[in-house]
């Protein structure tokens, strides 16, 4: 009886004398009877309203009653997860009427657009049955409602159309009193994609009052919709997404997690990041606990106490600068120092400031914020413009050290204001690198060699040029030509 | 890292919708899942990602979905299906500054309440908060494991500084909690979808699809699946809903407390502001301040036992948080049997560990008044937390 059977044998309508619901439940019966699915093998998902009772009728089917309009969402998933399981092969039925169906519209558009194995069988009764005949967005055009007393003024909204536009493959209407509905729900369940069948019926307890609904009437009513009957020209039949997905997961291999060891993984990237050079110390695995002895004790690098630096670079959108930021802080990583960089832009991204804070430390950072700046990088007059709105240039101390292109505008501000022409000499897509180059090389923080593995994390093409704009900022550094204020 | 810790726990299946500062999470899931043979898919909003989720896990995927307050908001209907039909399901809520859109690159621990107390009927379940890249591994693989176990949605909090800040994590150092996967019945004895013996019990897990007949609902049920009005079997299905978390409440209980025998005082954060409290704990016991601290990471269901141990002996307790009117305050006052309870709140920016030591210095007189820089718009507030009413029987 279980691999035959689909509505329980004394199965109890729970629905009124004359409901359109009981008809479509006993054609969704002899439509699986007659494809001969096993039980197990299909679900029922409905929600709210009378045709979300359907579950309970169905006693050897999955079912899964959900909330108003998310049975349609719900069913994606369970197709979705077709893609990925040892053993697919489940059909996911979605019930739902008229309500459920515009609460839940953008479920149906989208399982139209990926085009999941998915039966939707739309019970369409023009209104709000269980709650007491309100109407609803397909409610026809002047239907007297409990909510239109008046009669509906607003047209209904032809699904099947919208359904179309979303590239769905198999759209059909039919009345619930149709004999033969049965076929047509088996075909919609047996076509190997998105389908729908809206299924048009009456409220045998609220449609009929004041609206000339039953039989001929109701048929009059969805001509005068101009919705014509039976399996609407639809989209010709295309993989479902999770048959795409499944055919391009199985041509990817290489889990990404190496196996044992450890390694540096970029929080915000999620990239691995490179080992430090083999020559920088014994620590090889990245966050060091101590620190290269290169960068340790040695008079000449500015980190040498517990204290951290506080570092904000600025300059203009789509100038690396938060790259060439990115890069500082891989150098400062393969010499033994924690960082963290937090980057900031205007909501656009593409165009205005771009801003990053840095924070280098032989500690681990536990504060990532920065109280006050120990240096500021500004290579464009926007990215020192924001300086000012951000309120960075009012906690500028005289400590503050200030490296600044040499076209900027500035008003005397607070700090040792070192200025050059980076924009000039390095090109402005330069600029932000070769002015931590420069900066680095009136104070070091990290030996010069720590820039090796932060290069070769970058994509081949691009070392020449952060090459190029590291050597532009030394050199500049390195004449003296500082303009100190 | 909270996708490293998701794909590391087994994660199968992922629906996201862009959104700031959760969008990161979206986009390497999209770039590893596939890789590691799961699904992570686009969605068309919010509510689509969780529902995609949860009809996932119903057939037997772990599921994730990422997002923040706004989208959070929308997730609310689902996060409670989850929670009544028993699925399990994992949410990164990456806060933001509230309310509504707010500030979409402007961190915030506002959402505390939105995402604990979002359920009609308060029911518990497991909120865990992050302070750092390391802990978004490791507590996205305990909200993983605790929602498979107990066959509930967790929520897995950061916030934009949590998420969106660069910084390496040495992978070798990471906690890795041994994987938990749900209890699957048994397919040779089929039993009631939530058939449970005691009141507390988790019911095995059936898959939609698998071979033995699944009845999900979102309505109240008996132990069946089924739609029903209240019975006594009903509702003992409701509390058991509650019942389950809280049986397992001291075993969720994730603290890091660094605690000094002769502290006066203890600071209680979580989250991005753990961090800063952590450094104005270290400035104070330099300046001589014997302090006490608690970093609570599992913020809901309460770690009341790790609060007592750590409030035994301390006169008065600061929290510190980055919400205008202290949110976890505010659920922490009734359990501290009258101890002195003040709040170190802001909003528009992170709380800096000075703000946090001016702010105790301030309510413990630890120096005079006159010595204290001038007061600044932004500095952190310190509030009285409302007292316990005794309420009448």
């Amino acid at each position: 009886m279980e691999n035959t059977t689909y509505l329980a044998a004394d199965a109890k309508f729970p629905y009124c004398r004359g409901c359109g619901h009981a008809l479509v439940v006993r054609q969704l019966s002899r439509a699986l009877e007659e494809l001969a699915l096993p039980p197990r093998s299909i679900v029922l998902t409905t929600d709210i309203g009378c045709v979300g009772l359907a579950d309970s009728l169905f006693p050897y089917v999955h079912t899964v009653h959900t909330t108003h309009g998310r049975s349609t969402a719900m069913a994606i998933g369970m197709a979705l997860a077709e893609a990925v399981l040892p053993a697919p092969g489940l059909k996911p039925i979605v019930m739902i009427g008229d309500g459920g169906a515009m609460i839940g519209l953008l479920h149906l558009v989208h399982a139209a657009q990926l085009n999941v194995d998915i039966t939707v069988l739309l019970h369409n009764n023009f209104l709000f049955g269980m709650t007491g005949g309100q109407h609803s967005a397909l409610t026809p055009l002047g239907w007297v409602t409990s909510t239109t007393p008046e009669g509906n003024r607003v047209p209904p909204l032809d699904l099947l159309a919208l359904l179309r536009a979303a590239h769905a493959g198999f759209l059909a209407r039919q009345f619930a009193t149709d004999g033969d509905l049965n076929v047509l729900i088996a075909d919609a369940i047996a076509y190997p994609g998105f389908s729908l069948v809206e299924i048009l019926e009456i409220c045998t307890g609220y449609g009929g009052l004041g609206n000339k609904s039953k039989g001929a009437a109701l048929r009059e009513v969805v001509d005068r919709q101009g919705y014509s009957i039976g399996r609407l020209e639809a989209e010709r039949p295309r993989p479902t997404f999770a048959q795409l997905y499944r055919r391009d997961i199985e041509s990817k291999t290489a889990p990404l997690l190496a196996k044992g060891g450890s390694r540096v993984v970029d929080a915000a990237t999620h990239r691995s990041l490179p080992p430090p050079p083999a020559e920088e110390g014994s620590q090889s695995q990245g966050r060091a606990e101590s620190h290269p002895d290169s960068s340790q004790g040695d008079s000449k690098f500015k980190i040498q106490d517990s204290k951290a630096l506080h570092i904000v670079i600025a300059g203009t959108a789509g100038e690396r600068v938060q790259s060439s930021a990115a890069l500082l802080c891989r150098a400062a990583l393969s010499s033994g120092l924690y960082t963290t960089q937090k980057n900031d832009n205007p909501v656009t991204q593409g165009s205005g400031f771009s801003l990053s804070e840095i924070c280098l430390s032989p500690q681990p950072i536990l504060y990532t914020g920065m109280e006050d700046p120990d240096v500021v990088i500004a290579v464009s007059q926007d990215g020192w413009n924001e300086l000012k709105t951000n309120g960075t240039l009012a906690a500028l101390t005289p400590a503050t050290l200030l490296v600044l292109d040499s076209e900027i505008e500035i008003e005397n501000p607070t700090g040792r204001v070192l200025s050059q022409p980076f924009r000039r000499d390095a090109t402005p897509k330069r600029a932000a690198l070769a002015a931590i180059a420069f900066w680095l090389g009136n104070e070091p923080v990290f030996p010069d060699k720590a820039w090796d593995s932060a290069l070769a994390s970058l994509p081949v093409e691009r070392h020449a040029d952060a090459s190029e704009a590291l050597r532009i900022g030394a050199n500049l550094a390195s004449q003296g030509g500082a303009r100190a204020a | 890292m909270v996708a490293e810790g998701a794909l590391a726990a087994g994660c199968r299946f992922f629906a996201g919708y862009p959104i700031t500062p959760a969008s990161e999470i979206y986009e390497v899931m999209m770039h590893e899942l596939a890789g590691r043979g799961g699904m992570a898919l686009s969605a068309p909003d919010e509510i689509s990602s969780l529902c995609y989720c949860v009809g996932a896990s119903l057939r037997g995927l772990k599921a994730m979905t990422a997002t923040s307050g706004p989208g959070w908001a929308l997730m609310i209907e689902t996060v409670q299906y989850a929670l009544m039909s028993e699925t399990p399901v994992v949410i990164a809520l990456v806060q933001r500054l509230g309310p509504s859109t707010g500030g979409a690159t402007q961190g915030a621990q506002g959402d505390i309440f939105l995402a604990e107390f979002c359920t009609s009927g308060g029911y518990t379940f497991p909120v865990f908060a992050a302070s750092d890249a390391a802990e978004c591994y490791e507590l996205t693989r305990q909200a993983f494991n605790w929602s498979e176990r107990l066959r509930t949605p967790v929520v897995l909090l950061s916030d934009k500084e949590v998420g969106m800040t660069t910084e390496p994590v040495d992978e070798a150092a990471l906690a890795k909690p041994a994987n938990v996967e749900r209890t699957w019945g048994d397919p040779g004895a089929p039993v009631a979808a939530y058939d449970i013996e005691r009141v507390e019990d988790v019911p095995c897990f059936g898959s939609v699809g698998g071979g033995v007949k699944v009845t999900v609902t979102g309505s109240a049920h008996d132990r069946q699946g089924r739609l029903r009005k209240p019975s006594p079997e009903v509702v003992e299905l409701l509390v058991h809903l509650q019942r389950k978390i809280e049986a397992h409440a001291a075993d969720m209980a994730l603290v890091r407390p660094d605690l000094d025998p002769d502290a006066s005082c203890l600071l209680v954060s979580y989250g991005i502001t753990a961090r800063a409290a952590r450094q104005a704990v270290r400035m104070l016991r330099n300046e001589g301040f014997p302090i006490s601290f608690l970093q609570i990471q599992s913020l809901f269901p309460v770690p009341t036992e790790a609060l007592h141990c750590a409030a035994a002996g301390v006169r008065t307790i600061f929290l510190a948080e980055e919400n205008l009117t202290g949110q976890y305050r505010t659920v922490l006052a009734p359990l501290l049997n009258g101890k002195r309870l003040l709040g170190i709140n802001k909003i528009g920016s992170m709380i800096s560990p000075t703000e946090i030591v001016l702010a105790i210095r301030r309510a413990g007189g630890t120096i005079p008044r006159g010595d204290w820089p001038g007061e600044h718009p932004s500095e952190a507030e310190v509030r009285e937390a409302p007292r316990p009413r005794k309420v009448g029987v």
